[in-house]
């Protein structure tokens, strides 16, 4: 990010497009600037740690790389393989710790 | 496509990555320096323009896609979320030489042209620089100063510290054959056939007669006699009890006095490996030993694993000290013992504010394990690593496994948790001067050469005034490794993708010898705390031989398996000969 590069202006969020803010938009920006996106990321990584969850998601990168071949796998590859099922087995009782977590959140910060 | 640096394999950079640096410079990611924000201290690390930044895609306005990119050219923020759309990759696809992102929220280095994740060295190293030390950089107004660093200079490319030899494969030629022939005695001599009746029996098994409730020692001894280092270094010759007699009986005067508890394990060594399968009796070895442990010295049961420990201390006290190796605790310089039993471990202790992290290493001999008390809760109690033993908390409601059943590994892991060290148990940091809540993490920086897990089963409850056993079972695997419970595993996940060696840490230690153990030696104690048994499982040309004082028998694993574990003996794979092992190939 050299300074003599002509850097392309932040955006200002959605009002120069005219585009209405959806809640999901507002709701994610809410939590990322108090902060608690952060700490309900570290809980739900702590969380999916105990319960094997990134062990099963590691065992599957592994096997995946291994059928293909080292270096004819790349990031996306593997994220594109482990969505689905990642998404699928996640226990539902983290879900519910983590909605509980955002609606008390919300709740507390008045939206 | 890949090279090995330091044990580490270390990923060839992609053309574009190659392509970037060389136009930019000695510094690339100078610039990105400033903006690696750590939140909380010592945490995870992202870039950030300014600390309260929302990232933005500068295409689609999204905020909120998992995966962001920041054009390290241009600082442009874009999404890449395929397989809908990668506005990161179409940037990189428009405008030439900016392929080269920084993911956000990982500060991880992405190729938006090849689509993958790639490593740098010099940005890695900048990176866990930040999260290392601590936020000083908020009192000057360019806080680049305190980021900037001469990574070349602290990253040694001479990176062995120590120098291997190459492995040349040695057989004696007709001169070298006549020497041994002249010089040794075979062990399959004919004349001592008679000797040797049970052929399929391996070497060096024999029963060890019980002198008075000492099972507490023959169970012991026999691990020891089939430990591979330790039954080499004796076999050897490396410890000659003629020569030290000799030597200290010239010193000390009178012979009786005279007490070397190694002397006498080399005369069992001799003794046990003499091909004579009569039970033996290491009375003057007993003798000996109740002289150095006069405490321990009666006819009464004792605990097994004190006499280990005190056997340890005992060789080590009166091998001879070679003033001129360094005496660093955990070198294992000093004898034998500590040669094969020590490890050292790594502590790191992180203040909850400001992230400052102390870091102490202390050696131990062996990992004591405890059991937790069944609730399964979460609250940890780490007890000072400063004795010889380091103790190991049992889960019995770990992660990945079969509800109540405690496994060895589940121990080792939850050993090697971050754990917080709350209210009550405030940590003094130096660099806030005050006691703060801190975050604990234990790791393993060299491992022994033989790894011993004592399962604490004997509670001794001083108010209460009794002791009692828990008999409760714990499954250990026959083969283990012990990567995961390394410091540069740990040190690894906490730090994410990272190629740096850290703090210029002598990573060759545990990464030159293998981190993969085999079982060998299973203590069991079966009975009550007052009158019970040991008996030892040994494992040999991967077949199971049970040692109950001077009764050997041939028995299953299965029951091994079921065996009710007191102390477990794991050596170094590469020390380990499975199938070689056998003396007469059928």
């Amino acid at each position: 990010m050299k300074h003599s590069v002509n850097r392309p202006p932040t955006p200002d969020g959605a009002e120069d497009q005219g585009k209405e803010p959806t809640l999901q938009e507002i709701i994610n920006i809410k939590l990322i600037e108090s902060g608690e996106k952060e700490r309900l990321m570290e809980l739900l990584r702590e969380r999916l740690i105990e319960c094997g969850w990134k062990d099963e998601m590691k065992a599957l990168c592994r096997a995946y790389i291994k059928k293909k071949g080292r270096n004819n796998v790349t990031m996306d590859d593997l994220v594109h393989l482990i969505t689905p099922k990642g998404r699928a087995s996640i226990p539902d009782s983290i879900k519910t710790e983590l909605l509980q977590r955002i609606s008390s959140f919300l709740t507390s910060a008045a939206l | 496509m890949s090279s090995k640096i330091n044990g580490q394999v270390s990923p060839q950079p992609c053309p574009h990555l190659v392509d970037f640096r060389s136009r930019n410079g000695s510094k690339p990611f100078r610039a990105l320096q400033d903006c690696i924000r750590v939140k909380p201290p010592g945490g995870r690390a992202a870039i950030r323009r300014e600390p309260s930044e929302v990232p933005r895609c500068s295409t689609c306005e999204e905020s909120s896609r998992p995966r962001l990119y920041a054009c390290v050219a241009c600082a442009a923020v874009s999404c890449h979320a395929p397989p809908l759309h990668s506005h990161a990759s179409a940037h990189a696809l428009s405008i030439p030489g900016h392929e080269i992102a920084v993911d956000v929220d990982r500060a991880e280095i992405f190729c938006c042209a090849c689509r993958d994740q790639v490593y740098d060295r010099d940005f890695d190293a900048a990176v866990v620089l930040a999260q290392t030390i601590t936020a000083t950089a908020t009192t000057s107004t360019s806080g680049s100063t305190a980021m900037q660093c001469n990574v070349t200079g602290s990253q040694p490319e001479n990176l062995r510290k120590r120098r291997r030899v190459d492995y040349r494969p040695w057989a004696p030629d007709s001169r070298e054959h006549v020497i041994i022939g002249n010089h040794s005695i075979p062990l399959h001599d004919a004349t001592n056939a008679s000797l040797i009746s049970s052929t399929e029996l391996p070497w060096g098994l024999r029963g060890l007669n019980n002198l008075g409730n000492t099972c507490f020692m023959n169970s012991v001894l026999q691990a020891l006699l089939h430990t591979p280092p330790l039954r080499d270094y004796f076999l050897s010759d490396r410890h000659n009890r003629y020569y030290c007699q000799q030597k200290n009986g010239a010193i000390n005067g009178t012979k009786n006095s005279r007490l070397c508890l190694a002397c006498d394990m080399d005369a069992m060594f001799s003794a046990v490996f003499s091909g004579d399968r009569t039970p033996y009796s290491p009375a003057k070895f007993l003798y000996s030993w109740w002289q150095h442990a006069a405490n321990l010295a009666s006819y009464e049961q004792q605990d097994a694993h004190e006499f280990f420990i005190s056997m340890l201390d005992g060789i080590h006290e009166k091998v001879e000290k070679d003033k001129r190796k360094s005496q660093s605790p955990g070198s294992g310089d000093c004898c034998i013992a500590h040669r094969i039993f020590s490890g050292i471990l790594r502590s790191d202790v992180m203040c909850l504010a400001c992230g400052f992290t102390s870091t102490t290493y202390d050696p131990c001999v062996d990992f004591s394990l405890d059991f937790e008390p069944n609730q399964g809760g979460s609250g940890k109690s780490s007890s000072a690593k400063s004795h010889n033993s380091c103790s190991v908390e049992v889960d019995c409601m770990g992660s990945n496994q079969n509800c109540g059943i405690s496994t060895l590994k589940s121990c080792l892991e939850r050993f090697t948790r971050a754990e917080r060290l709350g209210s009550d148990q405030k940590f003094f940091c130096q660099k806030c001067q005050v006691r703060q809540e801190s975050l604990k993490q234990m790791s393993i920086r060299k491992l022994p050469l033989v790894s011993c897990f004592h399962v604490k089963r004997f509670e001794h409850s001083s108010i209460r005034k009794m002791s009692r056993k828990v008999d409760r079972y714990l499954q250990f695997p026959f083969s283990l490794d012990m990567a995961p419970y390394l410091s540069s595993s740990i040190l690894r996940s906490r730090f994410g993708n990272r190629i740096f060696p850290f703090d210029g840490d002598d990573q060759d230690a545990s990464n030159e010898l293998s981190s993969e153990f085999e079982l060998f030696a299973v203590v069991t104690h079966t009975g009550r705390l007052d009158a019970g048994h040991y008996v030892t499982y040994l494992r040999l040309s991967n077949q199971w031989y049970k040692c109950d004082d001077a009764w050997i028998t041939r028995v299953n694993e299965s029951i091994v398996r079921a065996a009710q574990g007191y102390m477990m003996f794991y050596v170094q794979k590469m020390l380990y000969y499975k199938a070689s092992e056998k003396q007469d190939a059928s």
